[in-house]
């Protein structure tokens, strides 16, 4: 879904997400710290193999994107991972365009790092039950953000888009109940197992 | 983060240089039997575009006619002459996927009988030497052309399916890469750390 093609966005859109996708990858590159490369990674990788596999839910299907998950424990290093996903999606697979890949990028990425800004203290303190909700529920909005912005972005581009705009949103709704529970049960797992996976980013913040 | 920053951008040029410009997440496959088009739309992994709409343009990008797909994803057209068809399926969210069937794919459009055609195919053969007229000729070669397009079509199904297919060695070399990328990072930032309490 989140995957615009080639030819689809008009060029300042397109130039638009590249610049800030640029800027965003930068700037998470550069706040991203050494021990957290693996990490980044690791998610990077998940989101590459998981958001490829499209589910037949409603009228097109449907593929996991981890959004709330990566934002809660990348924080703004969203965006490097991300971007490595999506170009390996694109090339790879012609999952997505690339001259669209900024675009994507910040699809994607930007409302999982507000997401993962704003709950990732609340997170921290939270009880694995709690941790879980709360997860599930940034995870919901992550996904709905990006529904929002694909829609955005080609009602942006042309009117033409205007009645699959809505559309989108429509299709987006199976996803973001899956992706919620996915999310929910990933945090209260890590937050059992392995706590300062999302303790590390909430410490940084508060510095 | 610089180098990490320079090997992404290094692969990014890389990898951009041979990109296949064709290939989307929606996919189209399409085919002419006895002058018709016919085929279908789907997403790679399976599920098929259900009332998308597909618009079907000539060689110079005139729209021809507009349909939609049905329950299977399923749509077919009979163009009015032999000529290049260029079917764009658009299923909305911007998945959007062409595919063009050259002129040289359509014979002519005119009514075939084909026991009419082996009935003038055999009146043609008896040994008193009447010979194969251009027509019985004509009728007889578009008689095979349909036999053919039935015969392949399984073929070209299977073909576009495994071009499709998303492959495991694919993936995991996709996963690699990111590994790949994170260790090269990883080295540059012990290396710098290391000179780092050397000076």
């Amino acid at each position: 879904m989140a995957h615009i093609p080639d030819g689809v966005l008009s060029f300042p859109v397109l130039v638009t997400g590249a610049v800030v996708a640029v800027g965003a990858v930068a700037v998470g590159l550069r706040r991203l710290d050494e021990q957290q490369i693996p990490r980044v990674a690791i998610l990077a990788a998940a989101f590459f193999a998981l958001s490829l596999f499209s589910i037949p839910i409603g009228p097109s299907g449907v593929h996991l994107m981890l959004g709330g998950m990566m934002g809660l424990i990348l924080g703004l290093s969203v965006f490097p991972a991300v971007a490595a996903a999506l170009l390996l999606q694109a090339v790879m697979f012609g999952f997505g365009g690339l001259t669209s890949l900024g675009v994507n990028i910040v699809n994607i990425a930007l409302p999982a790092a507000i997401v993962g800004g704003a709950l990732a203290p609340a997170v921290a303190r939270a009880t694995p039950a709690r941790a879980a909700f709360l997860g599930g529920a940034g995870a919901a909005v992550s996904a709905l953000g990006t529904g929002l912005m694909v829609s955005a972005s080609l009602y942006l581009s042309s009117s033409d888009f205007a009645a699959s705009s809505r559309f989108v949103a429509f299709s987006y709704a199976p996803l973001i109940i899956v992706e919620a529970l996915v999310t929910g049960f990933c945090v209260s797992f890590v937050k059992r197992v392995k706590p300062e996976l999302l303790a590390a980013r909430a410490k940084r913040l508060t510095i | 983060m610089r180098l990490l920053a320079s090997v992404l951008l290094a692969a990014y040029t890389l990898v951009a240089s041979m990109a296949p410009a064709h290939a989307h997440r929606l996919r189209v496959f399409a085919t002419v039997e006895n002058g018709a088009v016919s085929g279908y739309a789907y997403f790679v992994g399976g599920a098929r575009a259900q009332g998308a709409t597909v618009l079907f343009r000539d060689g110079a990008g005139r729209t021809l006619h507009r349909d939609a797909t049905d329950a299977q994803g399923v749509f077919r057209w009979t163009p009015p002459k032999p000529q290049t068809i260029r079917i764009t399926v658009d299923a909305g969210e911007g998945h959007a996927a062409t595919i063009t069937l050259g002129a040289e794919r359509f014979s002519g459009a005119d009514d075939f009988n084909p026991g009419e055609a082996a009935a003038r195919v055999a009146d043609a053969a008896e040994p008193d030497g009447a010979e194969l007229t251009d027509d019985v000729l004509a009728h007889i070669e578009k008689h095979v052309e349909a036999a053919v397009a039935r015969q392949v079509r399984p073929l070209l199904e299977a073909y576009e399916a495994a071009e499709a297919r998303l492959r495991f060695n694919d993936i995991v070399g996709g996963v690699g890469m990111i590994v790949g990328v994170a260790g090269a990072a990883m080295w540059a930032a012990a290396r710098r750390k290391t000179k780092g309490t050397e000076a």
